[in-house]
């Protein structure tokens, strides 16, 4: 077993300040601070709450953050140099995956006359779609507008490649916006959108307040897709080779008892976000609701937490990520995407295959 | 939903800034003067009005133009193609910011200088910002002295960038890429007998379905066509 002071004696560095979104991903690193797992590390750690995608990637490229919670493909992005100032990224672990949704006004509900939306398949409902696209422009009505969080995350990327799936060309045909995601609801209730595709819990906050409903669990695209990973600089990560090990070890332990205690990572998320309990419990506990007044349907792993199954940073989603962005023009067509997928993302390198045993036993 | 001038998927962003090019306010009766003698443009994005009236009246001090305040960036796009500004203002810890990101990453053809401005007394941040060449530069403590020469300095690192970025894309894809998909739309019109926009839609069809570049496409339908032909 681990003291405090065998462990901490390696750390290059034991001050840590990381920075993080208010979401539901983010619990990870909320539940490594408040069960003292970072403590126990040996890390003194400062979470700190950033407004912003932008910031935390400025923040962490200049050195403000030690570590952050990223959007996967933005890391790829800040790594090549798209957007912003090239810097050589690395993802020891992921820390999430599933838990995103396409939430619809309710006037958009209406238009697309689905019954039971719960129970077709993605590609239907996109052929719906693509009827009110058409139905809009005949008629000269406004263009729909969905919001995702970012240009560079696994939400833009998926909804982009649901509506090129029913010959939708997502610049064209639609207008696809950015929010942050806690303002996704108050822009819906304000029709400035038609749409968002966001995480949790935004989803279930529109639902909940009768503002929207789901159309689409983004499990119905992709289950087990990624989404987050923890973020550093390819030069911290050479230069903190202990921390980093003590760092990923504790936000796994951190994931892990909010896998086996959803109700009670649930309140402590809900505090920090200021949020309802009952808008924050379906992601993590899988009882999900479509619409206000209806009853809970279960959605299996709507959000994936435990370490073993969400922890590795995989090579083949790196390359994903980077070929769809490819696909859109976004980065060099010369970029070579199975070596900058193995540079960036670290594999099951940094998974905790001691969690895994205990929690298999 | 033809787009003629690139294979690159825009979005009515983009055309509403593509038309702002054309439109003539985007030509400032100042163009040619050296930088410091220009009236510079700005757009303010702040959601604390007090705050945002001091920056305004610092900048106007300095010989500077604020077109237009805003309180989020909502509706930025259409502003910014109504006014035109030269820079946009906003504040560091605003929400706004990945909002503007994806106007000014993913717009190819009317980016604008962000500066990005903090009342946070951090000195070694902002150095440190300035020193990487993060995104913008920051203003510390909304400084009016400062402001002018940190803008300066931005606004010309700014275009040395788009200069170089804008001649190696178009020494590299342009006229090649405009070349090729002409040259395959032509030949789909003729022996498939489509029409110019029934061409382009099979095209892109393709490149979807593919998660190929349209160009390459073009460049695969005319080496068959042409095989075929022989």
């Amino acid at each position: 077993m681990n003291t405090p002071q065998t462990s901490a004696s390696a750390l290059e560095k034991s001050n840590l300040t990381l920075g993080y979104m208010p979401l539901t991903d983010a619990l990870p690193l909320l539940a490594a601070q408040h069960q003292g797992c970072f403590q126990q590390a040996g890390l003194n750690v400062t979470l700190q709450q950033e407004v912003s995608w932008a910031n935390i990637r400025d923040k962490l490229i200049v050195g403000h953050v030690d570590a952050a919670q990223m959007l996967a493909p933005m890391l790829l992005t800040t790594h090549l140099g798209v957007g912003s100032l090239k810097k050589p990224m690395y993802a020891p672990i992921a820390l999430a995956r599933n838990g995103n949704a396409l939430t619809i006004s309710n006037a958009l509900a209406e238009e697309l006359q689905l019954t039971d939306i719960a129970s077709r398949d993605a590609s239907q409902i996109a052929r719906q779609l693509l009827t009110v696209i058409q139905q809009r422009r005949r008629q000269q009505n406004a263009r729909l507008v969905f919001a995702v969080v970012f240009p560079f995350s696994v939400h833009n990327l998926l909804l982009r490649d649901w509506l090129a799936g029913a010959d939708i060309h997502p610049d064209n045909d639609i207008d696809l916006v950015v929010l942050p995601p806690s303002q996704m609801v108050d822009h819906l209730r304000l029709q400035h959108i038609d749409g968002f595709f966001a995480g949790a819990p935004w989803n279930s906050v529109a639902i909940q307040q009768g503002v929207g409903q789901c159309l689409l669990p983004a499990t119905r695209l992709w289950d087990k897709a990624p989404d987050k990973v923890l973020g550093v600089r390819r030069d911290w990560a050479n230069t903190h080779p202990n921390t980093l090990i003590a760092l990923t070890r504790a936000i796994q332990q951190g994931g892990r008892w909010c896998h086996e205690h959803p109700q009670q990572a649930a309140s402590l998320l809900a505090d920090i976000l200021e949020q309802p309990l009952q808008t924050i419990l379906p992601a993590l506990s899988g009882e999900f609701i479509y619409k206000q007044g209806d009853a809970a349907v279960a959605i299996k792993d709507m959000l994936m937490l435990q370490p073993e199954v969400a922890a590795a940073a995989e090579h083949a989603h790196g390359e994903w990520f980077l070929s769809q962005m490819l696909r859109w023009g976004w980065i060099d067509p010369d970029t070579n995407i199975p070596a900058v997928a193995r540079e960036c993302f670290a594999g099951d390198r940094f998974r905790d295959n001691h969690i895994t045993h205990q929690s298999g036993s | 939903m033809l787009n003629p001038d690139t294979e690159q998927p825009l979005t009515r962003r983009h055309r509403l800034l593509q038309s702002g090019i054309m439109s003539s306010n985007n030509l400032s009766p100042d163009a040619g003067k050296p930088l410091s003698q220009q009236t510079t443009r700005i757009m303010l994005v702040d959601d604390q009005p007090a705050r945002a009236a001091l920056l305004e009246q610092a900048l106007s001090d300095i010989g500077c133009t604020v077109v237009a305040c805003l309180e989020t960036a909502q509706g930025l796009m259409k502003r910014v193609e109504e006014h035109q500004p030269d820079v946009i203002f906003i504040d560091i810890d605003s929400p706004d910011r990945d909002m503007l990101e994806h106007m000014t990453v993913l717009n190819q053809h009317n980016p604008k200088p962000v500066i990005m401005f903090s009342d946070e007394d951090d000195t070694l941040t902002i150095e440190k910002a300035m020193r990487a060449g993060v995104s913008a530069y920051v203003v510390d403590g909304l400084q009016a002295s400062r402001i002018k020469s940190i803008m300066d300095v931005a606004v010309a690192r700014f275009r040395e960038f788009q200069a170089l970025r804008s001649e190696l894309e178009k020494t590299r894809n342009q006229l090649a890429d405009r070349r090729i998909l002409d040259e395959a739309k032509a030949l789909l019109m003729k022996q498939k007998n489509l029409t110019e926009e029934e061409a382009y839609h099979a095209i892109r069809k393709l490149a979807m379905d593919r998660s190929q570049r349209m160009v390459d496409v073009a460049r695969n339908i005319i080496s068959v066509m042409n095989l075929l032909n022989d």
